[in-house]
C-alpha cells in the first residue's frame, strides 16, 4: 500500500481494487489491484497511455463503476458492495465530475444544467447557487443559453460549474481539455484549478499532458491496469 | 434516503424542464394515442348518443311505449280489446303511394294516417311553428321535399288515390320520423277519414296498420308485448318497445356497433405497438442524457420517474387531442349513418365514454411503454465512457409483472365495458396470437440471418443480412410493427373491395322500370292495355300479392312453432314478421327447382308450397314437410312440394313461398306488377297516366329506389372505411415510425462504413435489399392476416359475401411494402448524402 505523502484525512482509500469486464465467459482484466490513498484537498494527476486503465480507475473512484474486487472508501463512504443506485446517492453532493465531451443536458439551459445536481441532492436555493457558480466561471451572462448556443469552452465552463456547484469534497476531471483548442484549454485549466482552490476540493485529474500533470501536487502513472509510478510534483 | 414524495417532486421538475414540447422522439406515441383514443372516444360517444336518445326519446321516437303493427288489415275486435286494455292507444296506417298535382307533376310519398290522439308522445310541429295533431279532414301536412318536387305550395291541392287533398302545412318536426324507417318517399300526413277517402286502403292492400300504446306509469312494455304475442300468436303481428325504437335496421346497427368497437380495439393494439417502438427508440436516443443524469447523482428510480412522467405528459396531450377529434368526428359519423341509426346528428358529449377512452389510452400507453421504461433503468453512468455492445439481457423478467398486470387491466376493462364479450375476447385473443406469430417470425428472421454465411456475397448482401442480427438490432420489433402495418393495409383493401363488389352485386344494373302495388285483380287487363298504349313494347308482368307470416314448419307430426323459438336460426330472416306471398301455376321466371317437383299447371289438389332452398336449408326443411302460415289472421297449412333456387339479384318478383293454385287465392288480395320499358324509352308519360287512371295503386319508380339503395349502401361503405381508416393511419404511423427508428439505430454503422470507403450506392443497395426482403416476407404474412381480418369483418360481422378484388388487395399491400423500402431509403438520405467527416461528427 502506498501511503499519502501529506498524511492528512484521506479522501480516497483503495485497497487491491480490481475491475474485470466482459462477463464470466471471457473476462478481461482492466484494473489489476490498485492500492491508493489520496488525502483530502490534494490535487492528483493521473497519466498513462490509452488503454492503461486511467478512465476505468476514475470511474471506480468516482462511483460510476462498481469494482470487481478490493475495497474502496471515498469521502468517508465505503463504496465496496454498493449497488449502482446506492453509488449514485453516494455521489450526490460529495463528488463532482467533469468529462472530456462536456456531457451537458442538451434540453436544459446552462442554469438548469448546473441546478440539476443540486436538486437531485435535495439542496435548497438550487437556482441561486447555480447562478452564483456560473457567475464564478464567467458565465453570468449566459444563464439562459442552451448548450448548443455555447462554444466548446463555454460548455466546459458550465460543466465545471455543474461539478462544483454542490460544493463536493472530490472533483474528478477526465481529459477536460481534450475537446478544446490549446488556448481555450489553457483557460479552462486555469479556471479549473482556481475554482478547485476556492472550494478546497480534492482534485483527481486524468490527462495525457505531462505539463498539465505537473500543475498537480501529485502525479500517478498507470500502465496495463496498474499504478506504476506515484510521485509528488 | 430521500422520501418518495420529494423524489417525485424533483423528478417532475426535471421531467418538465427536460421535456421537448415539440414532442421530439415521442411524436409517434402522441399520434398513436391520438388515433387510438380518438377512435374510442368517437365510437363510445356515438354508442352512448344512440342509447341516450333511445332512453330519453324512445317514447317519442316510437310514438308510444309499444307499437303493434300488422299488414293488410286492421285489428280484430279481440285484438283491439287486448291492445286497448294496455293503455291509451293511437292508431294509423302507413303505405306507399303516389301524389300528383294539377300541373302534371307526380311524387312518391309515404302516406301516413293518424288519429286524433296522435302524437301520444312528443309534438308534431309545422314549419311555421304551430304545434298540431292530425290534419283537418280533406287536408294534409306535407314534407317540404314533396312540395318542392311537385312545385306546389301550401294552400294548393294534391291528389292522393281518388281524393283531392289540400296542403294545409309543411311538416317541421315529426316526432316519430326516425322510427318509421325506410320509405320510398317523403311523408304526407292525413287523418284516418281522409285516408279512407283516397280509396287506397282495401283488404289485402300493402298497407301497415300501426297501434301505438302509452302505458300507465310503471308498466313493463316487454311483458305487455309477450302477453299479447301469447294471446295472438297467429295474427302476423310485429311489435316494438320504446327501448328498441329503431326501425328494422337493428341487426345492421348492432353489427356496425360491433365493428366500430373492434376498430377501436384494433387502433389501440396498433397504437400499443407503435408506443412500444416509439418509447424504445426515444429512450435509446436518450442514453447519453440518462447516463449524464446518473453521473450527476440520479438513481435508476429517478430516471424511471422522469421518463415515466414525460411519457405521461405526452400521452395526456395525445389522448386529449384524440378525445377532442373524436368528439368532432361524431356528428360526421352520425350523418353518414343516418339511414341506419335512430339518432339525429349533433354534437354530443358523454363524459363516461370520454373517460373510458382516456383510461384505455393511458393504460395502453403505460403498459406498452413499460418494458422500454424499465429497461432504461439499466443505462449506467458508464454509458458516457464506454460504448455499448449489446443491450443487457433478462430485462423482460422485470417488466413481466407490471406489463402483465397492465394487460390484464386492459382486457378486464375491454370486457367490462362491452356487451359483446365473446367477440371482444375473440378479437383480443386473435390480436395476441397475431402479435405472437409476428414476434416468432421476427425471431426466425434473426436466426436465419445469423446462420447465413457472412464471408460470401457482395458487400450489399452481406451487410444487409448481417444488420438483421447485429447486437441490439430491433429486428423483432421491426417485423412486428411492419407486419401489423401491412396487415392493416391488406385488411382495408379487402374490406373496401368486398363492399364495392357487394354494392355492385346487390344493386342491379338491370331491373324493371316500375313496380305497381295494389293493382286490383279486375283491372289487370286495362292495366296491360294502358301500358302498351303509352309505352309500346314494354314488358308487363303481374303476380298475385299477399302478405303472411310463417307460424310453424317441419314434419307434419312434429312442427316447430316460430313463437317457441328463442332465436331466429341464421339465414331464416323470412321468419321475422310478415313476408310477401304468392301463388302460381307455373314456375316463376329465373327460378330453378332443385328438389321435388313443380305442380302441374292445372293442379287442383291439397295445398302445396314451393320453398326457397336457402330458407329450407336454414330450417332443415325437406320435401313433404309442412308449413303453416297466418294469412289475414287465418291459419293455413301446405305441404312442401319442391325447393327452388331464386335469383334474387334481378330485382324481379321473387317470393320465398309460392303456393299452388287454390291454396291461398281465396283470401282477398291484389296484384303487383312490374313494367320494363324498351331500351331508351322515357316513362314520364306512362307514370303520369298510371297515377291518374289507377289512383288506388302505388307506382314506384325503380330508378329512385336503386339510387336510394346505392346511396344508403355507399354511406355504409364510407362509414366503414372512415372508421377502419383510423387503424390504417395508426398502422401507417407505426410502420413509418418503426422504419425511422430502426434506421436511426443503424446510423452508426452507416457512418462508419462511409468512413471506411463504402459508396452511397453500396450502402443504399444493402439497405434496399434488406428492407425489400423484409417487406416481401411481411407483405405475404400481412396479406394473410389482413385478408383473414377482412373476411371476419365482412362475412362474420356484416354477413355480406367476402369477394375482395385480389388485384387491388395485392396492389395496396405491395404499395405498403414499397412504402417501407422508400421510407427506409429516405430516412437514410441525410446520413448517406453527408460527407463522411460531417456524418462522423454527428454521431
Amino acid at each position: 500500500m502506498q501511503s499519502s505523502p501529506h498524511g492528512s484525512v484521506p479522501a480516497i482509500t483503495a485497497n487491491d481494487l480490481r475491475l474485470e469486464l466482459g462477463g464470466t465467459s471471457a473476462p478481461v482484466s482492466i484494473l489489476r489491484g490498485i492500492d491508493l490513498v489520496v488525502p483530502g484537498g490534494q490535487t492528483v494527476a493521473l497519466l498513462g497511455p490509452s488503454g492503461s486503465g486511467k478512465s476505468s480507475l476514475m470511474a471506480l473512484l468516482s462511483g460510476l463503476e462498481r469494482a470487481s474486487g478490493g475495497s474502496l472508501v471515498v469521502a468517508g463512504e465505503d463504496f465496496s458492495g454498493l449497488s449502482e443506485d446506492a453509488l449514485a446517492r453516494a455521489r450526490r453532493g460529495r463528488i463532482g465530475i467533469v468529462l472530456q465531451a462536456f456531457h451537458l443536458l442538451p434540453t436544459m439551459t446552462a442554469l438548469e444544467n448546473v441546478a440539476t445536481p443540486l436538486e437531485l441532492a435535495g439542496r435548497d436555493r438550487a437556482f441561486e447557487r447555480a447562478a452564483e457558480e456560473l457567475a464564478a466561471v464567467g458565465l453570468g451572462h449566459r444563464l439562459d443559453h442552451y448548450p448548443a448556443q455555447l462554444s466548446g469552452g463555454e460548455q466546459q465552463r458550465v460543466a465545471i460549474a455543474r461539478a462544483l456547484a454542490p460544493d463536493p469534497q472530490l472533483l474528478f476531471a477526465d481529459e477536460p481539455t481534450g475537446n478544446l483548442d490549446s488556448e481555450t484549454g489553457a483557460q479552462i485549466v486555469d479556471l479549473l484549478f482556481a475554482r478547485r482552490a476556492a472550494s478546497g476540493a480534492t482534485l483527481f485529474l486524468i490527462t495525457h499532458d505531462p505539463a498539465l500533470a505537473e500543475r498537480c501536487e501529485r502525479v500517478l502513472e498507470m500502465a496495463d491496469g496498474r499504478i506504476v509510478s506515484d510521485r509528488l510534483a | 434516503m430521500q422520501p418518495a414524495r420529494q423524489g417525485w417532486r424533483v423528478a417532475l421538475r426535471l421531467a418538465l424542464r427536460d421535456f421537448s414540447w415539440r414532442f421530439r422522439g415521442l411524436r409517434l406515441l402522441v399520434v398513436c394515442l391520438f388515433l387510438g383514443s380518438g377512435a374510442l372516444a368517437a365510437i363510445g360517444t356515438l354508442d352512448s348518443a344512440i342509447r341516450t336518445q333511445l332512453a330519453d326519446r324512445g317514447q317519442a321516437i316510437l310514438g308510444g311505449d309499444i307499437e303493434f303493427g300488422v299488414y293488410g288489415r286492421a285489428a280484430s275486435r279481440e285484438e283491439m280489446a287486448a291492445i286497448a286494455s294496455l293503455g291509451r292507444v293511437s292508431s294509423g296506417m302507413r303505405m306507399q303511394a303516389m301524389a300528383s298535382a294539377a300541373n302534371g307533376s307526380v311524387s312518391p310519398v309515404q302516406l301516413k294516417s293518424v288519429d286524433g290522439r296522435y302524437p301520444l308522445y312528443g309534438s308534431l310541429t309545422l314549419a311555421d311553428g304551430r304545434k298540431v295533431g292530425a290534419p283537418p279532414p280533406g287536408s294534409a301536412w306535407v314534407d317540404r321535399g314533396v312540395l318542392d318536387r311537385m312545385d306546389v305550395a301550401v294552400g294548393d291541392t294534391i291528389r292522393l288515390g281518388e281524393a283531392q287533398v289540400r296542403v294545409a302545412g309543411i311538416i317541421g318536426n315529426e316526432p316519430d320520423r326516425l322510427s318509421e324507417g325506410f320509405a320510398l318517399g317523403a311523408p304526407v300526413l292525413v287523418s284516418d277519414a281522409t285516408l279512407a277517402r283516397t280509396g287506397l286502403v282495401q283488404v289485402g292492400s300493402m298497407a301497415q296498420t300501426k297501434y301505438r300504446v302509452a302505458l300507465p306509469p310503471g308498466a313493463d312494455p316487454s311483458a305487455a308485448v309477450e302477453a299479447f304475442d301469447r294471446q295472438f300468436p297467429t295474427g302476423g303481428w310485429t311489435s316494438r318497445t320504446r327501448d328498441r325504437a329503431s326501425p328494422g335496421a337493428d341487426r345492421l346497427t348492432g353489427n356496425m356497433g360491433q365493428f366500430l368497437g373492434l376498430v377501436g380495439l384494433a387502433a389501440l393494439v396498433i397504437a400499443g405497438i407503435g408506443i412500444a417502438g416509439a418509447v424504445s427508440s426515444w429512450l435509446e436516443s436518450r442514453r447519453g442524457t440518462i447516463a449524464t443524469l446518473k453521473v450527476l447523482g440520479a438513481t435508476s428510480k429517478d430516471v424511471l420517474r422522469i421518463h415515466l412522467l414525460q411519457v405521461f405528459v405526452a400521452a395526456l396531450v395525445g389522448i386529449g387531442a384524440g378525445l377532442a377529434a373524436g368528439l368532432l368526428a361524431v356528428p360526421g359519423l352520425a350523418l353518414l349513418l343516418k339511414g341506419f341509426l335512430p339518432i339525429e346528428a349533433g354534437f354530443v358529449i358523454d363524459p363516461v365514454a370520454l373517460l373510458r377512452a382516456a383510461v384505455f389510452g393511458l393504460l395502453v400507453a403505460l403498459v406498452f411503454a413499460a418494458p422500454p421504461l424499465l429497461a432504461s433503468r439499466s443505462v449506467t453512468a458508464m454509458a458516457l465512457l464506454r460504448a455499448r455492445i449489446a443491450p443487457p439481457r433478462g430485462l423482460w423478467r422485470k417488466a413481466a409483472l407490471p406489463v402483465g398486470a397492465g394487460l390484464a387491466a386492459i382486457v378486464a376493462l375491454a370486457l367490462a365495458t362491452t356487451e359483446e364479450r365473446l367477440l371482444t375476447a375473440t378479437f383480443l385473443a386473435s390480436a395476441a396470437g397475431v402479435l405472437g406469430l409476428l414476434a416468432l417470425v421476427g425471431i426466425a428472421v434473426r436466426r436465419l440471418a445469423a446462420r447465413l454465411p457472412r464471408t460470401r456475397g457482395g458487400l450489399a448482401l452481406r451487410t444487409g443480412v448481417a444488420a438483421l442480427d447485429r447486437p441490439g438490432a430491433p429486428t423483432v420489433a421491426l417485423v412486428t410493427a411492419l407486419g401489423f402495418g401491412l396487415a392493416a393495409f391488406a385488411a382495408i383493401a379487402s374490406i373496401q373491395t368486398s363492399l364495392d363488389a357487394y354494392i355492385e352485386g346487390t344493386v342491379p344494373t338491370r331491373a324493371p322500370d316500375y313496380f305497381v302495388l295494389d293493382l286490383p285483380r279486375d283491372r289487370a287487363e286495362p292495366f296491360r292495355t294502358a301500358v302498351q298504349e303509352k309505352a309500346p313494347g314494354a314488358d308487363v308482368r303481374t303476380v298475385p300479392s299477399l302478405r303472411g307470416a310463417i307460424l310453424a314448419y317441419g314434419p307434419r307430426d312434429n312442427l316447430t312453432w316460430v313463437s317457441d323459438l328463442k332465436d331466429i336460426p341464421e339465414g331464416a330472416w323470412a321468419l321475422r314478421g310478415e313476408r310477401g306471398l304468392t301463388y302460381a301455376a307455373d314456375l316463376p321466371d329465373g327460378n330453378v327447382v332443385t328438389q321435388g317437383r313443380w305442380w302441374p299447371a292445372d293442379y287442383k289438389g291439397p295445398p302445396l308450397v314451393s320453398v326457397d332452398e336457402d330458407l329450407a336449408s336454414a330450417l332443415g326443411l325437406r320435401v313433404g314437410d309442412a308449413i303453416t302460415i297466418a294469412l289475414l289472421g287465418v291459419e293455413r297449412q301446405a305441404t312442401i312440394a319442391s325447393l327452388r333456387r331464386i335469383e334474387w339479384d334481378d330485382m324481379g318478383f321473387n317470393f320465398v313461398l309460392v303456393f299452388s293454385p287454390g291454396a291461398i287465392d281465396d283470401a282477398p288480395h291484389n296484384l303487383s306488377a312490374s313494367v320494363s320499358l324498351p331500351p331508351g324509352q322515357q316513362g314520364g308519360a306512362l307514370l303520369r297516366y298510371l297515377v291518374q287512371w289507377f289512383p288506388t295503386s302505388s307506382v314506384i319508380e325503380i330508378g329512385g329506389v336503386l339510387r336510394q339503395a346505392r346511396e344508403i349502401l355507399s354511406s355504409l361503405s364510407v362509414a366503414i372505411l372512415a372508421a377502419a381508416s383510423v387503424t390504417v393511419l395508426a398502422g401507417l404511423a407505426v410502420l413509418l415510425g418503426a422504419v425511422a427508428a430502426a434506421r436511426a439505430r443503424e446510423t452508426y454503422d452507416t457512418v462508419i462504413l462511409r468512413v471506411l470507403g463504402a459508396s452511397r450506392g453500396q450502402l443504399l443497395g444493402a439497405l434496399v435489399l434488406r428492407y425489400a426482403l423484409l417487406a416481401l416476407l411481411l407483405g405475404l404474412i400481412g396479406l394473410g392476416i389482413g385478408a383473414g381480418t377482412g373476411w371476419f369483418v365482412i362475412d362474420r360481422l356484416f354477413e355480406f359475401p367476402f369477394r375482395p378484388d385480389w388485384l387491388v388487395v395485392l396492389t395496396v399491400t405491395g404499395g405498403g411494402a414499397a412504402l417501407i423500402v422508400l421510407a427506409a431509403s429516405l430516412a437514410s438520405l441525410p446520413v448517406l448524402s453527408a460527407r463522411p467527416a460531417r456524418a462522423l461528427r454527428s454521431l
